[in-house]
């Protein structure tokens, strides 16, 4: 029993010695702007555009940007404090589980801004961006449900969050339109990161019947693709991104978020002392959220189904706030 | 996993060695890909020791739930019987811990915050039950039960965050705010929370315990050799396997309520970065010795920590700081297999 006893003491007088020897470090001076990411930059969607909207910020604006990964709900909060302690003028909690944890930081921090991707509310320095890509998924389910030849649809969810669900009841809902009576499955893996759940899931879905699918599942969903790319027959909607790379063939549309455009804007704003803090809501009217077709599968569907896409589409960005 | 009491710093060389390759294999890697190692690992040590502020709300704070559940898998260890389930019995606790937090809530604090811990322990120790009774009766491996009660555990989770313990808007997957009386205390101008305090007394009490008690002596005789203590000492091993096995549950179940009262005061699906798979590879590389859990723990805590701040200065994903990890265990694993005559085969 006497080795640890001296280990521990070595460690703790390293560890002083080192906050004597590097205190401060890193950058103070200009404009910084960090993202903190719920999961993977390598998801082909959510994470990976707002990285892709940090990249441009750090272009166009040069501004010194940084990004950290932060899972679980302790990481998210201790890297939103890391970030605003270090003055950073704005940070990104990139996502609807950020809420809770930016306002708790924020108001220690009255000089950094806290934009909450997809968030709920604002609270002094927390603002939200909220994204409606639910009316791109109503697109995607109007196009699904002219789409299915067994009346069966699946959705494959991350976690049941409020954005999630809500795209999901629009792709419902849309597919119930051009289909009465359409069997609408879905799924939630409770998480957004294990495309194995993901595409066993989508393979579960596809037995039950389904031959069109959507996710909402960040870097799980690239499992659901795996599982269309398997199953021939079968469709999929892409989302948070233009992902007809992921499937080629299959890959009849994806409802986008352009979330560089958005991060690009908020940035802006506060680097040149314009921003307050609000809820930023952008629609398809915005052209921030967009439904795009991917050209090579456009064919599935005749002409008067795409007609009727961009009606609805019009039409919902004619109703926008 | 022997015990070796007399003054041998082997072992010690041995894990010092094995933390050097793995940050020097995770160099290697970084110049590889076209990162400056120099850039990532002082980023690194910064992030973990850099500042008080660092090193107490960092490092410390990710080892605290480490060195518990290490704690709870070397007891078991020691007992003869491998825990891999402590991630469910983490989950089983918090579960336990918040649902105690909001019935006591008016208690003041130094009533309500043990009342949760007893409750968090019991959630523990009822998680790993149903193993135990499977090996005492059917003989059924305590490997395969317990790991597969984490998913049901994680499920659990779920089902209660998205039902009967959700947020009283019914909006968000999680549980309300616990109550300020349950909350634990705090170091103040840090983020540590007297989680810390907790896990450095349950080693203080697990190393007197082992090596000081006749229970403790028994329990080490019946890991070590279940048949000769069961020949010459009459001790019941089978016995001592399972009471360790639910003693480990309960102090997983611990870390559970310690995350949930002092770190995320509400109960989330992804409470735990995997801290129950962690915490085995922290008692592995001390070998199961209570004291040399908290080095270890304090040194994965202080890993994941500057992966973060590698990740936010160097642009290093933090995931590969996992290479370190695995490089420091199968190193620690091959030298012990390597100075053992006969391979190592751990538990019963």
């Amino acid at each position: 029993m006497r080795r640890p006893r001296r280990l521990l003491p070595a460690l703790l007088a390293a560890a002083a010695g080192a906050a004597v020897a590097c205190g401060g470090g890193g950058q103070r001076e200009g404009f910084r702007v960090a993202l903190v990411t719920p999961g993977s930059i390598a998801d082909a969607a959510w994470n990976a555009g707002a990285y892709a909207g940090l990249g441009q910020v750090r272009d166009s604006l040069g501004a010194v940007v940084s990004h950290v990964e932060a899972r679980t709900p302790a990481e998210q909060e201790e890297a939103l404090r890391t970030y605003a302690a270090e003055g950073y003028a704005v940070v990104f909690g990139h996502g609807f589980e950020f809420q809770g944890a930016a306002e708790r930081v924020a108001a220690d921090h009255p000089n950094t801004v806290f934009i909450i991707t997809s968030g709920e509310r604002v609270r002094g320095n927390v603002a939200p961006l909220v994204f409606r890509l639910h009316e791109a998924s109503r697109l995607a389910g109007l196009a699904a449900g002219a789409l299915t030849r067994t009346g069966v649809i699946g959705f494959v969810g991350g976690i049941e969050l409020p954005p999630i669900r809500e795209a999901y009841e629009a792709w419902a809902a849309g597919a119930a339109v051009t289909r009465p009576g359409v069997e609408s499955r879905f799924t939630y893996l409770n998480n957004f990161d294990d495309a194995a759940a993901g595409r066993e899931a989508a393979h579960a879905l596809i037995r039950q019947g389904a031959d069109v699918l959507h996710h909402n599942a960040d870097a799980a969903a690239l499992g659901v693709f795996q599982a269309v790319r398997e199953t021939p027959g079968t469709w999929i909607f892409g989302a948070n991104a233009d992902q007809a790379a992921l499937a080629p063939e299959r890959v009849v549309a994806s409802a986008v978020i352009d979330l560089p455009r958005a991060i690009l804007a908020v940035a802006r704003e506060v680097k040149e002392g314009r921003f307050t803090p609000r809820v930023e809501s952008f629609g398809l009217a915005s052209g921030v959220i967009r439904f795009e077709v991917n050209p090579r599968a456009r064919a599935a569907l005749p002409d008067s189904v795409w007609a009727l896409v961009v009606r609805v589409r019009d039409s919902i960005a004619a109703a926008a706030p | 996993m022997s015990a070796p009491s007399t003054f041998d710093l082997r072992p010690l060389t041995t894990s010092a060695l094995a933390l050097a390759a793995g940050l020097v294999l995770l160099a290697a890697g970084l110049a590889a890909a076209g990162h400056d190692p120099a850039a990532a690992l002082g980023a690194m040590w910064r992030g973990a020791f850099g500042s008080w502020y660092a090193f107490t709300s960092a490092t410390l704070l990710r080892a605290t739930p480490l060195i518990v559940i290490g704690l709870g898998f070397a007891l078991a260890l020691r007992g003869g019987a491998l825990n891999i389930g402590a991630e469910g019995q983490f989950y089983a606790g918090a579960i336990a811990a918040t649902w105690a937090a909001f019935q006591l809530g008016a208690l003041p604090a130094p009533l309500a915050i043990p009342l949760t811990w007893l409750a968090a322990l019991a959630g523990g120790a009822l998680w790993v039950l149903v193993p135990v009774v499977l090996k005492r009766r059917f003989g059924v491996l305590e490997v395969i039960s317990t790991l597969l009660l984490n998913f049901v555990a994680e499920a659990l989770v779920s089902l209660m965050v998205q039902g009967p313990m959700q947020e009283p808007a019914g909006i968000y997957p999680q549980s309300a705010p616990i109550p300020a009386a349950a909350r634990l205390p705090l170091l103040p101008g840090t983020r540590l929370h007297a989680g810390f305090l907790v896990a450095l007394a349950l080693a203080a009490a697990m190393a007197f315990l082992l090596a000081r008690t006749v229970w403790g002596f028994r329990l080490r005789a019946a890991g070590a050799a279940p048949r000769a203590a069961e020949l010459i000492g009459r001790v019941d091993a089978g016995r001592f396997a399972g009471v360790a096995l639910l003693a480990s549950g309960a102090i997983a179940g611990l870390a559970g309520a310690l995350e949930v009262s002092g770190v995320s005061y509400a109960l989330y699906q992804n409470l735990s970065p995997g801290y129950g798979f962690t915490a085995i590879a922290v008692a592995l590389l001390a070998r199961g010795h209570p004291l040399g859990i908290v080095a270890s723990g304090i040194l994965f805590g202080a890993l994941e920590a500057g992966a973060g701040a590698m990740q936010r200065e160097a642009g290093v994903p933090s995931v590969t700081v996992y290479v370190v990890e695995a490089v420091v265990i199968l190193a620690v694993l091959l030298a012990d297999a390597r100075g053992r005559s006969t391979p190592a085969v751990a538990g019963a």
